[in-house]
């Protein structure tokens, strides 16, 4: 019979076909920059980082994440065994019985996924993706048909006449093509299958390996001073698995669903964003690009090329300020693509090469370099927020258990209401306390995340020449940005050299953490809260950034207060629209961030919205009244603090527990 | 002293005092309350009637204003009468040297910037004996009060070549006043409306290093500011002075003579020599939104209670403001980011800030700080706005600015006109 | 050929108002933007010089707005400026002088530009917000007048312009090009200020403010004068009259703070 000798012959030569693909697609991969990974380590890891730390986000979308172990599972299983049964003609019933086997598993995947392309979320890109299905499925049917066979179910000799078998076997042929076209040709080609091809080796060679295996790795990386470009112009700027990561998206829309700036109607979309990047890189124009555009921008026009700079013609650069830097696509990306480094290694280029930091970007940045804080201040009214607080100075003291770093908040007089709160707090535990005074800089976050890294790299020494004059253990700060920036970044700039009083290294906590760790050592004494319905909002660089999004829950447990959690709470919170320079680079939507958070809080019936930070607070009081009350949590325990007096005279404190027990009853 | 003049003589009617102490007079009574019923003894001195003074309150019960406050209702016209003073004449006879003043005459008038100036100048002149004041003014004049502001002499130098922008003319003047009176000093006002730049060029061509910023002088040294007023530099006081406002008191206690001196060569050619490379072609009409918000004088500020936006774009044409806006409005669309006054947009220091519609967020007063006056419109009587306005109106933003637009279309506006721009510019500074 | 207009913008090290440190001075960097787009817009060509330190890092910020080159002339701090910059000025044939009204640190006289104006003999067109053109070797200049106005004259080249903080503002300052910059370094005559050097310079003193000068001339006056509520303490509020009432009282204000007239 033809199929005999065609089969294996069509196996083979799609699989070179795939292989030459699959150099060709490296190669254009290799264009990128070079970056040291660890090739056999990565490899040896893939498995157990598809299948337990993707699958971990995969499930997320159970529907989605079953349908893939069935179909992704059953693909690869089967592939295999087709390799071994029908290429090398192995001849083994319980092969083939395995095949056919894995097989159904696929057929019954695909049908989901068939199901589910039925009526597609708008988050789904269409185009070539919705013939995916048909193929899944055609290649299950077909391998299945030709395995039956060879595990004896139909006889070798099986015959349905002459031109009935020509016929079969024509059919069978253009089947066999259509499915291995797809599923092999495809995947090294440039079809929706190249994600697990790309998918698979982006995962070994991740740029940040960190994050698999429960970790989390969100610090920018620092760029290189000095030569002769800084940042990404080109797509072959990125370095080389930046380029391979955005190979692997499977354009399953979920960063879209999620990203604050494409809610907000702002020329962003992660996923066009990324698939921009593979026309960049791979050259040619975005036409084929069959998912949502960038709000506002027709698609189509873009044009890009290995060498070509990106802000000129593939992607506007509005798309590159729009984005909060919420990571909020990251965190949802099944693929782990790092969109939030990719953006900002571009804007590196638009800042430190173009000078083209949008808005009020370049006066932000002059003041930083010229006073150390975003705005301009004197750097010699930063302590006078504590005229009236009594604070330890580190100058003086030279060493304290605890260094609270105020952050830029102390030049703004909202901000300032919740470092005294804060600082309340501290005084009523007893703890031993100081802040840096005026030596104190601006962290550098906004700086960073507006690309320029020269003037972050520069705030961060001398913060840490600062840091390392002094004897602490911990620092808390009331800034998650700042937090982010001492916790995750200033490690690259010797930050784990600081040590604390007794050798250790220091520990940097969200002031949240550290009120928590105080109320349960039983050092705060708090009321109950009663007010109406509160709910909470994760900062996002408190919570994605760095996994806290317990503490302040615990925080307002302790209050009494049950909260009433928004649908987008804690790793899926939305962002408030005040990170990564947004607010400064103001690039206009449809709508504002926090206007759609403020309607998330309505929508909770809440009364009051606790949050942890304050560029939350600022973004969400600027909501037009009437709205719900925003408060620090530091604000809201300060408010319910006991008074000492009470403390000195147990009776009365047992008497008001009483009390407060029969309340409760 | 100086109550010599003619009202304030105290003029005695024997015959109104005869009757006034008679109290049986047919005419007592009138004569009594008729003025205030001065009453004088025989020796000339004032009586008090005690039954006259004070009167009957609105609960029938007699009360004495001690204050005054109404005096002018119950008479005494001659002493509310508003006074005028004539102050004493200082006079320079034969001067043995000058200190010449160049006031900036913004609109014709002295500035209180130039008022400073004279009033150092005289401090300057007390310092060396019969020294005299002389100011040089250059094209038209509005000033009537040069006498007030302590001019002993007056250089007035008339002539289309002076009118407008023509330094080069006026430094040519300077040149020829320093070639004849040698004056021992030239103090001109360190300011943007011509001051500096005159000073500039007549040091540059006297060879002179011109003292700039200088807010403290004697006759020996000198303080100015340097380094964008950062630090004090303490010199000799040379000839050519720069001053900051402020830098003296303005004469307010002596009157002076003003007399015209003259100008050798005035009038004849000399001035067309002065070669005039800069050409003025006139003041340019600058649309009040063209004006960068920082520098605005009068602000129409936008927010959230603006619901009808031509007409508060009518209203700021109509009144000649420049327009600013909340973030609120900026956010919602209907203003440009540009427009936007506040911590996070625009530091603003209008003398006047007009707000419409703003509550007045934290970050929006913090920049309007340095505004002088503000005035709400705001219909919740409560807001911060409110509270910070020096007038408040608590009412529904359309009704009143329909209001104002009708009343601004009433008046006669000058703010378009540009021949008046320096007029506006003098009562601005 | 050479260029028509041969342009030099001169810039100094500026002062952070709040913070003391050291920046690209305001009026120097709009001078420098004005040159780079005028360079756009005509035959010409700039150069920006700096008479001081070349190892000032504040010249990588000038440099940073996208400039090639930058020209030192190699100075000591405290040395007089103005000969070096003759000479340099002559010896390229520059035609038209960008620099800021003021410099922000120093004596801060801004004298600089008329001294250069007087030995070189051209005119000076001070306080610039806009060059509009130059066509055939004249150009039409806006000049910045307080509170936005503006006045229009025109001047043949060569010429000298100060310009002033109405004119367009400098741009953003990149790292990048910065800090690949060439800087050509010229070693300059070195002039002694003989005249400053016995000043006395200190840290500014703050300025007393005037106050209200009251001349009395009875003991009432002078006890009403001491106890007198200031004028305008409280704000005045209106609630209940009528929209007109409220609009008349807005409009006499105005009027009375004679916004118009």
């Amino acid at each position: 019979m033809i199929l005999d000798w065609l089969l294996p012959a069509l196996i083979g030569v799609l699989l070179v076909l795939a292989g030459i693909g699959a150099v060709r697609r490296m190669n254009l991969w290799r264009a990128g920059q070079a970056e040291k990974v660890d090739f056999i380590a990565g490899l040896m890891a893939m498995p157990k980082r598809y299948l337990h730390d993707l699958h971990h986000v995969v499930e997320r979308d159970k529907y989605m994440s079953r349908t893939h172990v069935a179909t992704g599972g059953g693909f690869v299983l089967a592939m295999a065994l087709v390799v071994l049964v029908h290429l090398f003609g192995v001849d083994s019933k319980i092969l083939a019985w395995a095949l056919l086997a894995s097989l159904v598993m696929m057929f019954c995947g695909a049908l989901f996924v068939a199901k589910r392309r039925l009526n597609p979320p708008s988050r789904l890109s269409k185009g070539p993706w919705m013939r995916l299905p048909k193929s899944l499925l055609t290649f299950s049917i077909t391998f299945f048909v030709l395995t039956l066979p060879v595990a004896g179910v139909l006889p070798d000799g099986f015959s349905l006449g002459v031109i009935g078998g020509w016929v079969f076997t024509l059919v069978l042929s253009v089947l066999i093509l259509l499915s291995l076209g797809e599923m092999l040709f495809g995947m090294t080609w440039g079809g929706p299958m190249k994600h697990a091809f790309a998918g698979a080796l982006h995962l070994a060679f991740h740029r940040r390996p960190e994050r698999f295996g429960g970790g989390r790795s969100t610090g920018l990386k620092a760029a290189d001073l000095g030569g002769a470009s800084h940042g990404v112009a080109k797509p072959s700027d990125f370095k080389w698995n930046q380029l391979l990561g955005f190979d692997a998206c499977v354009q399953c829309g979920r960063c879209e669903a999620v990203c604050p700036a494409f809610a907000a109607g702002q020329p962003l979309n992660p996923k066009k964003l990324i698939q921009d990047m593979v026309v960049g890189f791979a050259g040619g124009t975005d036409e084929k690009y069959a998912g949502s555009a960038y709000p506002g921008v027709e698609v189509g026009h873009a044009k890009g090329g290995a060498d070509n700079i990106i802000t000129d013609g593939l992607i506007s650069s509005d798309t590159l300020w729009s984005c909060t830097t919420c990571r909020a696509c990251v965190e949802e990306c099944p693929m782990m693509i790092e969109h939030v480094d990719a953006i900002v290694d571009m804007r590196r280029f638009l800042t430190l090469e173009k000078g083209e930091t949008p808005n009020k970007g370049a006066q932000v940045l002059e003041n930083i370099i010229a006073t150390d804080n975003p705005n301009g201040y004197s750097p010699a009214s930063r302590t006078h927020w504590a005229a009236d607080q009594n604070l330890n100075v580190m100058k003086d003291v030279k060493q304290a258990d605890v260094l609270f770093w105020v952050s830029d908040g102390a030049f703004d007089m909202r901000s300032q209401r919740i470092l005294r709160a804060f600082v309340k707090l501290l005084k009523a535990a007893n703890v031993d306390v100081a802040i840096l005074g005026d030596e104190e800089l601006d962290s550098g976050d906004v700086a960073r995340r507006l690309g320029d890294d020269a003037t972050f790299q520069s705030l961060a020494k001398r913060n840490l020449a600062t840091l390392s004059k002094y004897r602490f253990n911990k620092i808390v700060t009331t800034d998650p940005h700042a937090f982010h920036c001492l916790r995750n970044e200033y490690g690259d700039f010797g930050a784990d050299a600081l040590l604390s009083i007794s050798g250790e290294s220091v520990e940097v906590l969200h002031h949240t953490t550290y009120l928590n760790q105080l109320v349960k050592e039983g050092r705060l004494q708090l009321d109950t809260f009663k007010g109406g319905k509160v709910t909470y909002h994760d900062p996002c660089y408190l919570g994605r950034y760095n996994g806290e999004y317990e503490a302040p829950r615990e925080l307002l447990a302790s209050l009494g207060i049950e909260v009433a959690e928004m649908e987008r709470s804690g790793y899926r919170s939305r962002c408030c629209g005040g990170g990564g320079g947004a607010p400064i680079t103001d690039i206009p939507g449809e709508r504002r961030i926090a206007d759609m958070r403020m309607e998330d809080v309505v929508s909770t019936g809440a009364e009051l919205v606790a949050v942890g930070c304050q560029q939350c607070t600022a973004m969400l009081e600027g909501v037009v009244e009437p709205r719900p009350v925003v408060r620090d949590i530091a604000e809201l325990l300060s408010e319910k603090l006991k008074e000492p007096e009470k403390l000195k005279e147990p009776e009365e404190t047992i008497e008001a527990e009483k009390i407060m027990e029969e309340e409760r009853a | 002293m100086s109550d010599f003049s003619s009202d304030n003589i105290i003029r005695r009617d024997p015959r109104a005092e005869w009757i006034a102490r008679n109290r049986l007079h047919p005419l007592h009574d009138s004569v009594v309350s008729a003025g205030r019923g001065e009453v004088r003894g025989p020796s000339g001195l004032l009586r008090k009637n005690p039954h006259l003074v004070g009167f009957i309150g609105p609960n029938g019960i007699k009360r004495i204003d001690r204050a005054n406050t109404n005096s002018s209702a119950i008479g005494g016209k001659k002493w509310s009468a508003p006074q005028d003073v004539v102050l004493p004449l200082h006079q320079v006879v034969n001067p043995e040297g000058y200190i010449v003043v160049v006031p900036d005459m913004v609109g014709g008038r002295l500035t209180a910037h130039d008022k400073d100036i004279l009033g150092l100048a005289h401090k300057l002149a007390g310092e060396h004996a019969n020294f005299a004041v002389v100011a040089v003014c250059f094209g038209e004049s509005k000033e009537t009060q040069f006498d007030l502001a302590g001019v002993d002499r007056l250089i007035h130098l008339f002539g289309s070549e002076f009118d407008g922008f023509a330094p080069e003319a006026r430094l040519s003047a300077l040149m020829q006043i320093d070639a004849q009176y040698q004056p021992q000093h030239w103090l001109f006002p360190d300011s943007i409306n011509g001051g500096a730049d005159l000073a500039s060029r007549l040091a540059a061509r006297l060879g002179e290093r011109p003292a700039t910023q200088a807010w403290q002088v004697s006759a020996s040294k000198t303080v100015c500011r340097g380094a964008s007023a950062s630090t004090d530099i303490t010199r000799e006081t040379p000839k050519i002075l720069m001053l900051l406002e402020e830098c003296g008191d303005a004469i307010d206690e002596t009157r002076h003579e003003a007399l015209p001196l003259d100008l050798d060569g005035y009038g004849l050619d000399y001035w067309e020599r002065a070669e005039s490379r800069l050409v003025d072609k006139g003041l340019i009409a600058v649309d009040p939104n063209a004006i960068p918000l920082a520098e605005a004088e009068f602000i129409l500020s936008a927010g959230n209670g603006i619901h009808n936006w031509d007409q508060f774009h009518e209203c700021a044409r109509a009144l000649g403001a420049t327009e600013g806006a909340s973030r609120v409005a900026v956010d919602d669309g209907f203003m440009p980011r540009a427009r936007q006054v506040g911590a996070s947009g625009t530091w603003v220091t209008a003398r006047l800030y007009l707000a419409v519609g703003i509550s007045g967020a934290i970050q929006h007063m913090q920049g309007i700080g340095q505004c002088d006056k503000v005035i709400a419109i705001n219909t919740d009587a409560a807001c911060d706005m409110v509270k910070r306005a020096d007038l408040a109106v608590v009412a529904d933003s359309e009704e009143v600015l329909s209001e104002l637009i009708k009343l601004a279309q009433q008046y006669p506006l000058s703010i378009d006109n540009v021949s008046n721009v320096n007029e506006e510019n003098s009562d601005a500074a | 050929m050479p260029p028509s207009v041969n342009m030099v913008a001169l810039v100094s090290v500026g002062r952070h108002p709040q913070s003391g440190r050291s920046r690209r001075a305001e009026q120097d960097g709009r001078a420098v933007e004005m040159g780079m787009n005028l360079s756009c817009d005509i035959d010409g060509q700039l150069s920006v010089v700096h008479v001081g330190d070349s190892k000032e890092p504040v010249l990588r910020q000038y440099a940073g707005m996208g400039l090639d080159a930058l020209t030192v002339l190699e100075q000591d701090s405290g040395l007089d400026v103005l000969p070096g910059v003759v000479t340099y000025l002559k010896e390229t044939k520059a035609n038209l002088v960008l620099t800021g009204v003021r410099a922000e640190r120093g004596e801060s006289s801004g004298m600089l530009p008329y001294l250069l104006a007087e030995q070189l003999g051209w005119p000076l067109v001070p306080r610039v917000a806009e060059i509009l053109s130059i066509k055939e070797g004249e150009a039409q200049v806006l000049l910045a007048l307080p509170r936005g106005q503006r006045r229009s004259i025109t001047v043949a080249l060569p010429f000298i312009a100060t310009v002033d903080n109405a004119a367009k503002g400098a741009r953003q300052t990149a790292y990048g090009p910065g800090l690949r910059a060439q800087l050509n370094v010229v070693e300059s005559e070195d002039n002694t200020d003989d005249i400053a050097t016995s000043w006395d310079i200190s840290p500014a003193k703050p300025r007393p403010k005037r106050m209200k000068v009251v001349k009395a001339k009875s003991a009432a006056d002078r006890f009403k004068a001491a106890t007198a509520k200031p004028a305008g303490g409280g704000g005045r509020v209106m609630k209940n009259e009528t929209a007109e009432e409220k609009a008349q009282a807005i409009f006499d204000l105005l009027k009375q703070e004679k916004i118009v007239r």
